[in-house]
């Protein structure tokens, strides 16, 4: 299994969860977070007053599936979130050692 | 054969009568009788033998009230006379209460001596409510005679510390759920109007009166209750009290109506009566255990007029029977709340109510109640009486519209409330930014400040889901034709309705641009501001934007989302801003001739900066113009002076202006300068008079007047006035900062900017204007913000109609800095 972590532009956030659902992934953890890679920030002025924007608002989802369906996931993660322009994001890949739902004790894939 | 092997027919009789009659009260009584038997049966062979007679079992809480529940905890109290009959105790009781559990009942003991019982637990007013409602079940009738005696006795001499605890308790339970009623899928135990509710009224009227007699209306609500909440148990078999929208369904059906929404119209019916009974009888309580919290409030009571008196925080009528031959009395009534910030006393709520239908007939006609309506909504305490005119349903009198949406239940994953309390609560939030100092939400509440005339925009939130009510078609158009109506009935004048229309028709767009448009792409935020049209309505579509997201639960606005907007505010305001020479108007769509030529040439951000209103009052200043050459107003705006100009353009013109005005010991806080085809100059200067010079003498508004006409006319020379200027006066050294000045070429097509940041001071925009012109430079654009004590001024300067060259650049960027040093 894979855990996979992709941090994406929220506006992209619709069209990466519709493209996951396309290929039968549902599942997935989303939370909102604030960082910069290489984007770094930027400056804003408002009524001559400068405003630094240094962390840029960005989405975070996190999805664990079953490591031969990894690269399909990751490359339609890709594939939607892509606007080809600086910020668009990243994705990092984990190994996960084992799966447990709570609910039933499901271990393994069947947990995910 | 022990309890748990006695297989009883008892829950599915209960059930089956239950479901074919609906008759909640006889299932709870049949289901306590039949807990009781196991009980008393389970306590005579297990407990008492081992422990002989010094032990009593009481039944508490719901079970001592038999009204036990299908799948409720079942309260127990095991007496003892003594801690030392606990001792040896323990192991008896754990058998008891095994059996009980594996006879499938779901036990909540506790063990306690008449000694605990009778004194005040202020960590656990659970265990001192509880015992309100006990009943003797089995044991030692001596010990528990001994309690039933010793209880009245107790709860007469405590009893303002119970009240007090009873209330705190509610207090905090309402708060969880937002201290509203109107939730989507609510739980029929704890949230507010809800079963604990009604037993809050019981239990407050017992305290301070001996008894609980629950009026006719609230016996009504507890039977619905009761039935709601025994079918929810019923039907999945656990203590599960939340009215979710899978059990809406059910129980339309159950109950026999058409469908969930018109059977949740009558939850919240019965649950507003309880919630209203259970909050007055709350603070009648508290107002008899604190004397100092009465005489905090008869002093408040000092705020009476001659319509209403206030009694108790509460408002009442002088007169009520003025209501039949003056009904906009009832609208002075809200504005007195939202003045005050004082709830409707029952009395006067129930003047309303027994009036309401000629007040419907007498609101039903066109009248100019606009302007009472408007004073309404923009004063400190306008949610507080929005909801005070909803909960009499004069919201509804006055405007029949809104029923469409009054305890509609919408069903949507994230929003939390039904479609008018959402409607409340956006303009609760909005009002409350006026008091937040939570960095992420600042930028919204000075915003908010900027705003002169708020009543539009909370026009526009009461109304921005009214279509909700109409599924046929989209709610956002439903709204805008219902609005319709009501704002020709209250004579809403054209520019509110304008901005009325606007903030409805275009509410979800912001938070579409935030959450499925790239903010950092530049047609993004283009296509976004022609979608505003006018900063005036970016911001106020902004706070809309803001008030509508965060009323959709409690958790929705968080900083990350109110980052979002501000930036889209920001960058939609300055696309708004920005635009100087590369975008003017060259087509006027619509207006006189006078109109077009008057705005031809002009930046688009003129169009974009100024009201109607304001550009009215241009237009008739150029016409002033067309006899002497030039025309000058000044007038008063909220804090500040606004000196406005019209005249042929030439050079130096901005600058002499400035400098009179320095003259007369005024503080330029901003300016602007606009020039159309026919080389008239249009100049506004807003300014502050710290010596109250204009306030003090009109006569000196003329000569102002007077003498900027002769400067700019070549009359008189500014530099003539400014040799008697005062020397101003420099900050401390501490205070003070490096000025700094910066040339850029890049960010506008066809001018110049020099941004200059330094320390204010009186004639500085006179000097730097000066320093500019006199070098060849021509402003075409000034934008100047003084914060403290520092200025930050943007010219946007062209020569011979360009940019400048870098010579020019370079010995304007020395002239200047020259006057900054």
């Amino acid at each position: 299994m894979k855990k996979i972590e992709a941090i994406i532009q929220p506006f992209k956030l619709d069209d990466v969860k519709e493209a996951l659902k396309s290929i039968g992934i549902d599942g997935m953890t989303i939370t909102e977070v604030r960082g910069h890679g290489r984007q770094k920030g930027h400056k804003e002025v408002y009524r001559g007053q400068e405003y630094n924007v240094d962390l840029l608002p960005k989405v975070k989802l996190e999805l664990v599936v079953p490591s031969e369906r990894a690269d399909e996931t990751i490359n339609t993660i890709i594939a939607a979130a892509r606007t080809g322009k600086i910020g668009d994001g990243k994705i990092f890949i984990f190994d996960v050692q084992q799966a447990v739902r709570i609910r039933n004790d499901d271990r393994g894939e069947s947990a995910i | 054969m022990t309890v748990a092997n006695q297989p009883s027919d008892s829950p599915a009789r209960i059930r089956e009568h239950f479901l074919a009659t609906g008759d909640a009260l006889t299932a709870l009584a049949e289901r306590t009788a039949e807990v009781d038997s196991i009980v008393i049966e389970a306590a005579a062979r297990l407990l008492f033998p081992p422990l002989g007679t010094n032990v009593a079992i009481l039944a508490v809480g719901g079970y001592g009230r038999r009204q036990l529940f299908p799948y409720s905890d079942i309260d127990l109290l095991i007496l003892f006379p003594s801690d030392r009959h606990i001792t040896g105790a323990k192991e008896p009781i754990a058998i008891f209460l095994r059996h009980l559990w594996d006879a499938g009942l779901r036990m909540s003991h506790s063990v306690r001596t008449p000694d605990e019982c009778a004194e005040v637990h202020d960590s656990n007013t659970e265990l001192n409510i509880s015992l309100l409602d006990q009943r003797f079940l089995a044991g030692d009738r001596t010990l528990y005679a001994g309690l039933a005696d010793r209880l009245p006795k107790f709860i007469h001499a405590n009893r303002n510390a119970l009240i007090r605890n009873l209330a705190q308790l509610s207090r905090e339970r309402h708060a969880k759920f937002a201290g509203t009623f109107y939730h989507l899928e609510p739980n029929v135990k704890d949230t507010p109007g809800g079963l604990r509710d009604f037993q809050l009224v019981c239990w407050l009227g017992q305290l301070r009166d001996g008894t609980a007699d629950p009026s006719s209306e609230l016996r009504d609500a507890y039977h619905f209750l009761a039935r709601l909440r025994c079918y929810l148990h019923i039907q999945t078999g656990r203590d599960n009290n939340l009215l979710s929208f899978d059990a809406q369904d059910g129980l339309a059906e159950h109950w026999r109506l058409p469908g969930a929404a018109q059977w949740m119209r009558e939850y919240y019916r019965h649950s507003r009566n309880i919630y209203r009974a259970a909050i007055r009888s709350v603070e009648a309580g508290e107002v008899q255990v604190s004397s100092l919290f009465a005489q905090f409030r008869d002093y408040r009571s000092r705020i009476s007029n001659v319509d209403f008196s206030v009694h108790r925080e509460r408002v009442h009528f002088r007169e009520p029977q003025r209501l039949d031959v003056e009904p906009e009395l009832a609208l002075r009534l809200f504005e007195f709340v939202a003045r005050h910030g004082f709830r409707l006393s029952s009395e006067a709520e129930l003047r309303i109510g027994a009036r309401l239908p000629r007040l419907k007939e007498y609101f039903a006609d066109p009248l100019p109640i606009w302007p009472a309506l408007s004073t309404i909504m923009a004063l400190p305490h306008a949610p507080l009486a929005l909801r005070a005119m909803h909960d009499t349903s004069m919201l509804t009198a006055i405007f029949p519209e809104f029923a469409e949406i009054e305890c509609l239940v919408i069903r949507d994953f994230f929003h939390r409330y039904t479609v008018d309390e959402h409607t409340l609560v956006t303009i609760q939030n909005l009002w409350a930014l006026h008091n937040t100092s939570e960095p992420a939400y600042r930028p919204f509440r000075d915003l908010l400040a900027e705003i002169k005339e708020p009543s539009p925009l909370v026009f526009a939130l009461l109304f921005h889901d009214a279509g909700k009510g109409s599924p046929e078609e989209g709610h956002v158009d439903a709204s805008l034709r219902l609005i319709e109506e009501p704002m020709n009935r209250i004579q809403m004048p054209w520019p509110h309705r304008e901005m009325v229309a606007f903030l409805i028709g275009r509410h979800l767009d912001l938070s579409t641009a935030m959450f499925s448009r790239d903010m950092d792409d530049p047609q993004t935020i283009i296509d976004v501001a022609h979608q505003m049209g006018t900063v005036e309505r970016l911001k106020a579509l902004t706070l809309v934007t803001y008030a509508d997201i965060s009323a959709v639960n409690p958790t929705t606005m968080t900083p990350w989302r109110a980052e979002q907007l501000w930036q889209l505010y920001l960058k939609v305001y300055n696309e708004l801003t920005r635009e100087l020479e590369s975008e003017r108007i060259d087509a006027v769509p619509t207006g006189s001739p006078e109109r077009i030529a008057f705005l031809q040439g002009f930046p688009t951000r003129y169009l974009r900066t100024h009201s109607e209103t304001e550009i009215d009052g241009h237009m008739a200043l150029e016409e002033k113009s067309q006899k002497r050459g030039l025309a000058v107003e000044t007038l008063k705006r909220d804090s500040a002076w606004q000196l406005t100009l019209v005249a042929h353009d030439r050079p130096g013109l901005f600058a002499d202006v400035a400098g009179t005005l320095s003259c007369f010991g005024m503080n330029i806080l901003k300016a602007e300068a606009y020039s159309n085809l026919r080389h008239l100059v249009l100049d506004t200067f807003t300014f502050a008079d710290p010596g109250r010079t204009l306030d003090l003498n009109p006569s000196e508004i003329e000569r102002l007047n007077a003498t900027v006409e002769r400067v700019v006319s070549g009359r008189t020379d500014v530099r003539d006035l400014l040799r008697n200027r005062p020397k101003p006066v420099l900050p401390s050294r501490k205070a003070g900062f490096a000025p700094r000045v910066s040339v850029d070429a890049e960010a506008s097509a066809s001018a110049t900017l020099i941004e200059i940041v330094a320390e204010d001071r009186p004639g500085l925009l006179y000097d730097l204007a000066t320093a500019i012109t006199s070098n060849g430079g021509n402003i075409e654009v000034v934008m100047i913000d003084t914060q403290a004590h520092k200025a930050i001024d943007v010219f946007y300067v062209t020569s011979e109609g360009h940019k400048l060259e870098p010579e020019t650049q370079m010995m304007i960027r020395a002239a200047v800095e020259g006057a900054v040093t």
